[in-house]
């Protein structure tokens, strides 16, 4: 990677017919950095992940591991972007197991023509049993529940061996306990495959010990950027979401509450 | 012999229709059949306004359609199903004005919303089963992309596959079969084809590869069977064909170990969830 830089935008900006959805944003992501994005619903999080990942056209300038990158981009660079969404739907008849769905992830990698091989199995394997779902390698992915798709779909993108991993609200609709399990595997990751992670969410009470630094975004631009612990201030907070709130500390983690 | 033309060119149908039935029913575009047939309709009453060969104008528009879904859908954010709703409409409303123009070629163009098998010639045949042999040729080679892309169009994206590529691909060959099965079987049983054998396996694996074999054997099980229904019982070869799918499906779905299975798999899924 280039000057350390893995993702960063200048001025950029995403609008639908009249409503702007980020407006001139300019953010730079370090290697091995590990960014909240965060803000109320409708702030333009899922727009900045998207662009990134490629899949939202935009104006302004997006450079990924130093190279200036557009909307469309090639399967080099894609393959250097994991993406993992909120909890996706599955038809619970769809022809698919577990395995063979975390498998897709290394298809890129594969290229045409060409089967993934041993080691990507071995791979999967491993990272199924990292996630804690390796006895599920051969239930077909519409038996298994919202916590065990979610770490399926976080294998199948750490399969696919990426340099950032973008995590669209990966702990939505899931139980308190699930939500848990499903953040301290990530954290996990982020220890040992050395990658960029980009994480957005809403919710304040569930971020990640190994978030360092937090984005705040609200009507498509960045009203805060820097420290998580101090973008939790109640000031800060009330300000984001229009709405008084506060914080408090209890066993060594920052809590959000009504003011 | 026209006879085993007919059987021919209905087995080459059963096949190349079923095998794309998998496509439809996984992504679930079940209006893809009946556009594409329209979109044939359409072309061939404009090609035949225009004076020209009524099947090849059919396949120029089913390819046009094709080409056009895959971008208007991603451009103007619709689902592929609306998008899909819209350009029906549209389709309808072109071939039916056409054949409000055409005055003297009607019973021609009637024809090919429900084919004709006795008329088909050695030449369709090589035509029939040069796309067969190409659609057949594409799901091997690309196996695992398709997979890919039937799973998650964004996920494959995201991971290198090159999702467009595999997705435009599969519209334009549903263009390419649709347009040549039309003069043959007809707009209707195609459509019948395109959903049926698909849902047939649907019922009864997990498996992709014999999804891919249980939908075949199903299509052409249904197409040699109802063809010897209509010969030996004087029926309609149409409507024999699609009601044999029909029971196929019945029978698939009285014995489908899935339908059990995915009850239990929710009871795990409340147990572990």
């Amino acid at each position: 990677m280039t000057d350390g830089t893995a993702v960063e935008l200048e001025n950029v900006s995403v609008r639908k017919s009249e409503r702007v959805l980020l407006d001139r944003i300019n953010l730079r992501i370090s290697n091995n950095e590990f960014v909240g994005i965060i803000g109320p619903n409708g702030a333009g999080k899922t727009s900045l992940l998207n662009v990134i990942a490629g899949f939202e056209k935009f104006n302004g300038r997006l450079r990924l591991f130093g190279r200036p990158e557009t909307w469309s981009r090639g399967r080099r660079t894609r393959m250097r972007l994991g993406y993992v969404p909120q909890l996706f739907d599955i038809d619970p008849a769809f022809p698919i197991l577990a395995k063979e769905a975390v498998m897709t992830g290394a298809c890129g990698r594969a290229g045409l023509l060409r089967s993934p091989g041993k080691p990507e199995q071995e791979k999967t394997l491993a990272l199924m049993e990292m996630m804690r779902v390796s006895h599920l390698a051969h239930r077909p992915l519409g038996y298994l529940s919202g916590g065990e798709l979610q770490k399926i779909s976080l294998a199948r993108a750490i399969l696919q061996r990426p340099e950032v991993l973008l995590l669209d609200e990966p702990t939505a609709n899931l139980d308190i306990a699930v939500q848990k399990e499903v953040l301290d595997l990530i954290g996990e990751l982020y220890e040992r495959e050395s990658v960029t992670i980009l994480f957005v969410t809403h919710d304040f009470n569930l971020l990640p010990d190994a978030m360092e630094r937090a984005v705040l975004l609200n009507h498509g631009k960045i009203v805060f950027d820097g420290n998580v612990d101090d973008a939790l201030s109640g000031s800060m907070l009330s300000r984001l979401f229009e709405y008084p709130l506060e914080t408090f500390v209890r066993a060594g983690r920052r809590f959000v509450s009504f003011g | 012999m026209p006879v085993q033309r007919a059987l021919l060119a209905c087995v080459l149908c059963g096949l190349s229709c079923s095998l794309l039935s998998v496509f439809i029913v996984l992504l679930r575009m079940p209006l893809m059949g009946v556009a594409m047939s329209h979109a044939a309709f359409a072309g061939a009453v404009l090609g035949m306004l225009a004076g020209a060969h009524p099947t090849l104008a059919g396949f120029v528009s089913c390819l046009i359609v094709a080409g056009i879904l895959g971008p208007f859908s991603d451009r103007a954010r619709l689902t592929p199903e609306n998008a899909l709703g819209i350009l029906f409409s549209f389709l309808m409303g072109t071939a039916f004005l056409g054949l409000g123009i055409l005055t003297r070629t009607k019973a021609g163009v009637l024809s090919l919303m429900w084919g004709n098998l006795m008329s088909i010639t050695g030449r369709d045949l090589v035509l029939l089963s040069a796309v067969t042999a190409v659609l057949a040729l594409f799901i091997v080679l690309f196996f695992k992309e398709i997979r890919a892309v039937l799973f998650h169009r964004r996920f494959a994206a995201s991971c290198g596959v090159p999702e467009r590529l595999i997705y435009y691909g599969l519209l334009f060959m549903v263009g390419a079969v649709v347009a040549l099965n039309l003069s043959t079987v007809g707009g209707l049983l195609i459509f019948a084809l395109l959903m049926q054998p698909g849902a047939t396996a649907l019922q009864l694996t997990y498996n992709l590869k014999l999804f891919f074999i249980i939908s075949t054997l199903s299509g052409t099980g249904a197409c040699v069977s109802g063809l010897l229904v209509s010969f030996y019982f004087d029926l309609p070869s149409g409507a024999s064909v699609v009601l044999m799918a029909t029971a196929i499906f019945i029978v698939a779905c009285i014995v489908s170990p899935k339908r059990r299975a995915v009850k239990q798999g929710k009871q795990y899924a409340q147990k572990s969830g």
